[in-house]
Formats: C-alpha cells, structure tokens, sequence
C-alpha cells in the first residue's frame, strides 16, 4: 500500500484534509514526561504524524511503572525512559523526527528545551516541574496542555499564555502530592488521549481549542466536567517573558 | 444558596454537590470546616471560576469549586 494511504482515514476529516497533514507534519511538539501520560500522547501524536516530536524526561523504567506505561517491557527495566520511547516511535512511524531528551527539565535548562516548539504537552509527576514548564510555556509564547492524574481522576487544561488561565492562576502549585501518586493506566489513557485531541488541534488551528476551560474526568462516577478557569490578574504568568529572556538563568 | 463542586477525593464519603445557606458559610474555610476537609489539603478553590482565597467572600447564588492536588502523570 503507498505511502500516502497512512493518514487517508484522517485526511478525509475536514478539518484536517491533506493541508491540516502537512501542517501536522511540519509541526514540532514537546512532550514533558514519558510516563503513563506521555505514553498515550505520544503515540498518538506519532500516529497522526505530527513531524518533530521532542520528549523530555531523564527516568529510567522499573516495575511499578508497567501497570500504565504500554512502552515498556520488563526487558527494559533500568533502561533510560526517553530512549525506548523513541524507539517505539520510530519502529511506528519511520517518517518522523524523533528527539529524545534524557535530562531532568529545570529552571536552567527550560529554554533550551522547549523554544521553539509549536505546542508544549505537559505529562509530568512533579508539581515543580509543572512549574517550569508553565512558566517557560508563558514567557515563550507556546500553548501549552496541562494534564494530571490521581487514581481514578484526572483533568485537562490547555493553557493559550496571556489569553486563558494557567495552572499558577488557580494557585495550584503550592501542594506537592507525596509520592507515590495512585495511578490506575486506564484512567491515565483518557487523559492522555483528550491531552493529544487537544492538541492536534492547537496544530491545525481549530476553532473551540478548550482554553479556559478545566476539563475534570471522574472515573468512579463516569463522568467529566468542564469548569471555566479564568485568569488571575496579578498571576506570574503574565509577567515570565522576562523569566525566560534573562539569559544568564538560561543554557 | 451557596453551590459547592467537589472533585476527586473531596468526593469520597461525600456528595459531589452540596448546597449551603449563605448563613451558614461567610467563606471558603466555612465551607470546609462544615464539610470536614481540612484545609492543607485544598489545592485549588475557586469562586465563579476565579483563584479565591480561604477567608474570602461568599455570597448568595455563588458556585465554590474546590480541588484536591491531582498531579500525577
């Protein structure tokens, strides 16, 4: 079968046709977290051919991983995350471009990282980390989409810097879950998959992009919930271009 | 009256809705002491979707969000 019948069943949406691919496959995302998040987000972002994908995460696999993060095989355990990551990737869609980062994303190394990226896809474990993308997201300029897990719950933020509510706006931030977090894979599916719709769509600029909204999914009833968030006026995030443009902070 | 969401653990062993009297809660921290959620463990509270603080006001017809940390990942 040719090469172009890969995307046929999405390019026959009209919101993506063959125009929304090649503007899939000229995008570059960064992917923070190869964990039970990233692992749905990537590989439908790879799938769909999103060109340039970047991910960042410096862990290494163990067992108590494999109950949620599919990219992994007890073979693998002790090996570096980001690297058998890209590798099943790759072994999916041999056209992408593929970056894995095996470092830790922190304050000094976040602009090397995420600049120039299209949209930022927030997986991570750590509510500091958290920070520090959402914090570079706003200073650059880059949508960024939150997403976090708890047991049978999680939400969905896509966050538009200086337009729509960020994490830091609803000071969420100043509790740090004690690890470890309940983590059901199923549930870790459903948000990482809304986080990739999301998007897939910030690429294509689609209209109705859920910014401003939290959208909570409870597993336990069954149910989501979409929670309009409005920016704080005197939130950090308005003010972080100077954060990130301060070179002497940055790598 | 006062409409309280509460998600994901906040739920458990409670209602996911609960209405108060004005009355009966001034503030978030009412609303908490009545539900007996202590307050280190509010990672967000929102009022009509706005950051609000524990002791900040509450009025009649208000709808208070209140979140637990959900930052796995």
């Amino acid at each position: 079968m040719a090469e172009d019948s890969r995307y046929i069943r999405q390019t026959m949406l009209p919101q993506i046709g063959e125009k929304g691919q090649k503007k899939l496959a000229q995008s570059k995302v960064a992917v923070v977290g190869c964990g039970g998040l990233g692992a749905p987000v990537l590989t439908y972002l790879a799938l769909a051919g999103v060109g340039n994908i970047r991910m960042i995460d410096d862990d290494t696999v163990n067992l108590t991983n494999l109950n949620r993060q599919f990219f992994y095989t007890e073979s693998d355990i002790y090996q570096e995350k980001c690297k058998k990551t890209a590798d099943f990737l790759q072994e999916r869609n041999t056209k992408l471009t593929i970056e894995p980062l095996c470092e830790r994303l922190t304050d000094k190394n976040v602009k090397r990282l995420l600049a120039g990226v299209d949209v930022i896809v927030d997986c991570v474990d750590r509510i500091e980390t958290r920070k520090h993308v959402g914090r570079a997201a706003c200073g650059f300029r880059i949508p960024f989409v939150e997403g976090g897990v708890h047991g049978f719950y999680g939400y969905v933020l896509p966050v538009l810097p200086g337009e729509s509510a960020c994490l830091e706006c609803m000071a969420m931030g100043t509790i740090e879950e004690k690890p470890p977090i309940p983590a059901l894979g199923a549930v870790a599916g459903v948000i990482g998959s809304l986080q990739a719709v999301e998007c897939i769509k910030i690429l294509l600029g689609l209209s109705h992009v859920m910014y401003g909204k939290m959208l909570q999914y409870d597993g336990l009833y069954g149910e989501f919930t979409e929670i309009p968030v409005h920016i704080r006026a005197d939130c950090d995030c308005q003010k972080f271009n100077k954060i990130v443009n301060d070179e002497s902070h940055m790598q | 009256m006062i409409e309280v969401r509460l998600f994901a653990t906040f739920r458990e062993g409670r209602e996911k809705i609960v209405y108060f009297e004005p009355t009966k809660a001034a503030c978030p921290a009412d609303v908490l002491d009545e539900l007996g959620i202590p307050y280190e463990e509010v990672a967000i509270c929102l009022i009509n979707g706005f950051h609000s603080g524990l002791r900040d006001a509450i009025k009649d017809k208000d709808v208070l969000a209140l979140f637990p940390p959900v930052g796995g990942g």
